[in-house]
């Protein structure tokens, strides 16, 4: 059996990428299983998918905790304490979604891709790399680009992508699976061939058992986790133009705009999500938007 | 009389941290943040399974005031626990600091204000606990993925009312939890919308004269379930109170005033556009008579209103 594990930001196409390569194995004679993580998915917030493929029925449930190769979609999930992408990784293949070229090699067991950017370039959104991503899982585990293409196909129109659309997804899936190796599964150095490891007892990470009650003593303390990497569009403010009416202030959902001592309205960019409420409410247009470009 | 005349007069003291994982644009960050301004440091904040519960996740919370996660359906029974708690520390142990006096305040989506907790909470203002209950009412279960509930209004889509064919989405009506909470005597009932910031923090700074269940519940755009785009936010609040959808009103034992009467109704339907929960109304086809019907429905009840308001 082999474990794949997807991370990526909510509204990204993950659960979808999961579900390309889950149906992509299938299609490669394999038995899959694929599913989301449950919880709060909240759009740009971290969100993770899982698929056990395995020539012999899968009798394994729950989220995986060790898996052979970890996908992730959003590059900034990599120092994001609560996504952890690497957890459990036991060096097997890492792919991540990045303009950037990977410092550590594994032995060439670190691929990339600027999935965002093909996106951009063949569908004209950055927010809808589904079908690059299942494509690249699907091609890192060595199944064949016609079932991969045709998994693309079934999936996207599964969940009622327009046609005209579902082919510039299949341009992004082939280039995708065409700029990315194949692996030999069988011979990751992190595969555990038994069935049995993960079998019946449902590995669910736990904190340790002194924490018995969930009390959390340091209010506020989401300020570690910096939000601002969620943004696709970021605010800049014109300190010509902005009179300090602390308009945008009020309305700012996430506390990421803050009056200075000159007067006038500051972005906190380590959180702000780039909602641009802050932009549509400035009565003195002094708010712009740019695209965001992320730096690690 | 207004301790708040506009956006200047803003607390500028913040219980609510940046970080948290709601979405980007939610109305309910922006509900809670307010509210904390004005109510202060000393309260305690319960809250329940709903969107605004990843505020708080493990080992993370993002709000500054004690805040205490209770059930589903158990919001005001919980907040009843703390508040004779505190209350007992000072009657029965004679302890009396600005601890035992904090105020106990409820935090929760509409699926817990009208569906699931309504039993507590009705239980808890029928005792006339000393509460706040705040509703932040975002017309459907938002955290599990938008399905209908008892605050959805008619028409709108949710995952459990697809209009698919024919049918319209949701095809029940609203219920009025302003009216539910105001039959039940509460000292003060309040509606109240982000896209009027003054109006909300007076209405919150009023509540303090009050002992008792002191309720609101407050429109809150959902970017997310309701498909809309994340900087309409303000826009859509004003609209729906702009269109007469949304009435800003509060209610001082069982009184009722509004807090702002639009001259002229904008058409509902520039509302409606701008989420697409509701464009099956629109598209493929225009369905008339439904936009006709929701026109009608907010036409007379402000012909009740202006008729009420004239007349007392
Ligand atoms: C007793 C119980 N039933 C169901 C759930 C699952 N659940 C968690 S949040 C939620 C929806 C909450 O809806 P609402 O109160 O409107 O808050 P919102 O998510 O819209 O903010 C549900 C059904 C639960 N946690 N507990
Ligand atoms: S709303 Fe515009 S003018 Fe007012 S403080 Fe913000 S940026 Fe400045
Ligand atoms: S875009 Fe503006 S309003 Fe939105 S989070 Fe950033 S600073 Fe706040
Ligand atoms: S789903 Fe709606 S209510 Fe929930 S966090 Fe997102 S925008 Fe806010
Ligand atoms: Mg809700």
């Amino acid at each position: 059996m082999y474990r794949f594990r997807f991370h990526g930001r909510g509204g990204q196409g993950i659960k979808t990428a999961s579900r390309i390569f889950g149906t992509a194995a299938f299609l490669e004679g394999f038995n899959a299983q694929d599913f989301p993580m449950y919880g709060p998915e909240r759009r740009g917030a971290p969100v993770a998918a899982y698929v056990r493929i395995s020539r012999e029925p899968i009798v394994s449930r729950g989220y995986i905790n060790n898996p052979d190769v970890v996908i992730v979609g959003d590059e900034t999930l990599l120092f994001d304490p609560i996504a952890d992408p690497l957890r459990g990784f036991g060096g097997g293949v890492l792919f991540v979604n990045t303009p950037s070229t990977p410092r550590i090699e594994l032995d060439g067991h670190v691929v990339t891709l600027d999935i965002t950017g093909l996106a951009l370039e063949y569908i004209g959104r950055t927010s809808a790399i589904s079908a690059g991503v299942g494509a690249v899982a699907s091609k890192i585990a060595g199944f064949t680009k016609s079932n991969t293409l045709d998994a693309v196909a079934m999936e996207l129109e599964e969940i009622g992508v327009p046609g005209e659309l579902i082919d510039k997804n299949l341009k992004l899936a082939e280039v995708s699976y065409d700029s990315v190796p194949s692996f030999d599964l069988e011979s990751l150095p992190s595969i555990e061939r038994s069935d049995f490891v993960d079998m019946g007892v449902v590995q669910v990470r736990l904190d340790d058992g002194y924490i018995g009650v969930a009390t959390i003593a340091n209010l506020g303390n989401t300020a570690i986790r910096k939000t601002g990497n969620w943004r696709i569009l970021k605010p800049i403010i014109d300190m010509d133009k902005c009179t300090g009416c602390k308009i945008c202030f009020a309305y700012c959902p996430d506390v990421s705009i803050y009056m200075g001592d000159d007067g006038k309205a500051h972005i906190n960019y380590d959180y702000c999500k780039g909602c641009l409420i802050c932009s549509s409410v400035c009565p003195f247009k002094a708010i712009t938007m740019v695209r965001e470009v992320k730096t690690l | 009389m207004s301790r708040y005349r506009g956006v200047r007069d803003i607390p500028d003291e913040e219980y609510v941290a940046p970080g948290s994982a709601l979405c980007a644009g939610c109305a309910a960050e922006i509900i809670a943040r307010h509210m904390l301004k004005v109510l202060g440091r000393d309260t305690i904040m319960v809250n329940v399974p709903g969107c605004y519960a990843i505020s708080t996740l493990f080992p993370y919370t993002a709000v500054k005031v004690p805040f205490v996660f209770g059930v589903f359906g158990g919001g005001a029974a919980v907040a009843q626990g703390i508040r004779d708690g505190l209350d007992i520390l000072r009657e029965k142990r004679g302890i009396n600091n600005e601890r035992v006096n904090y105020k106990v305040v409820v935090y929760v989506g509409d699926g817990a204000a009208y569906d699931i907790g309504f039993q507590s909470t009705s239980a808890a203002i029928h005792r006339g606990l000393d509460f706040y209950f705040v509703c932040y009412d975002n017309e459907a279960y938002g955290n599990t993925g938008f399905q209908l509930s008892g605050a959805t209004p008619y028409a709108s889509r949710t995952s459990t009312s697809e209009p698919v064919g024919d049918s319209i989405g949701n095809e029940y009506r609203k219920k009025d939890i302003f009216e539910i909470w105001r039959a039940h005597g509460a000292p003060y009932v309040a509606t109240i919308s982000v896209s009027h910031i003054t109006d909300m923090l007076n209405k919150f700074e009023k509540a303090k004269e009050f002992r008792g269940p002191k309720l609101f519940v407050a429109l809150s755009i959902c970017p997310t379930g309701w498909g809309a785009s994340e900087e309409e936010t303000i826009r859509i609040a004003r609209l729906a109170v702009e269109t007469g959808m949304w009435p800003l009103k509060e209610a001082v034992y069982g009184e009722v005033r509004h807090t702002f009467i639009p001259r002229r109704l904008k058409p509902v339907e520039e509302y409606l556009k701008t989420q697409r929960r509701f464009r099956h109304l629109f598209k493929p086809v225009r369905r008339e008579e439904e936009i006709r019907r929701i026109q009608e429905a907010v036409e007379e009840y402000w012909r009740r209103v202006r008729e009420s308001e004239a007349g007392g």
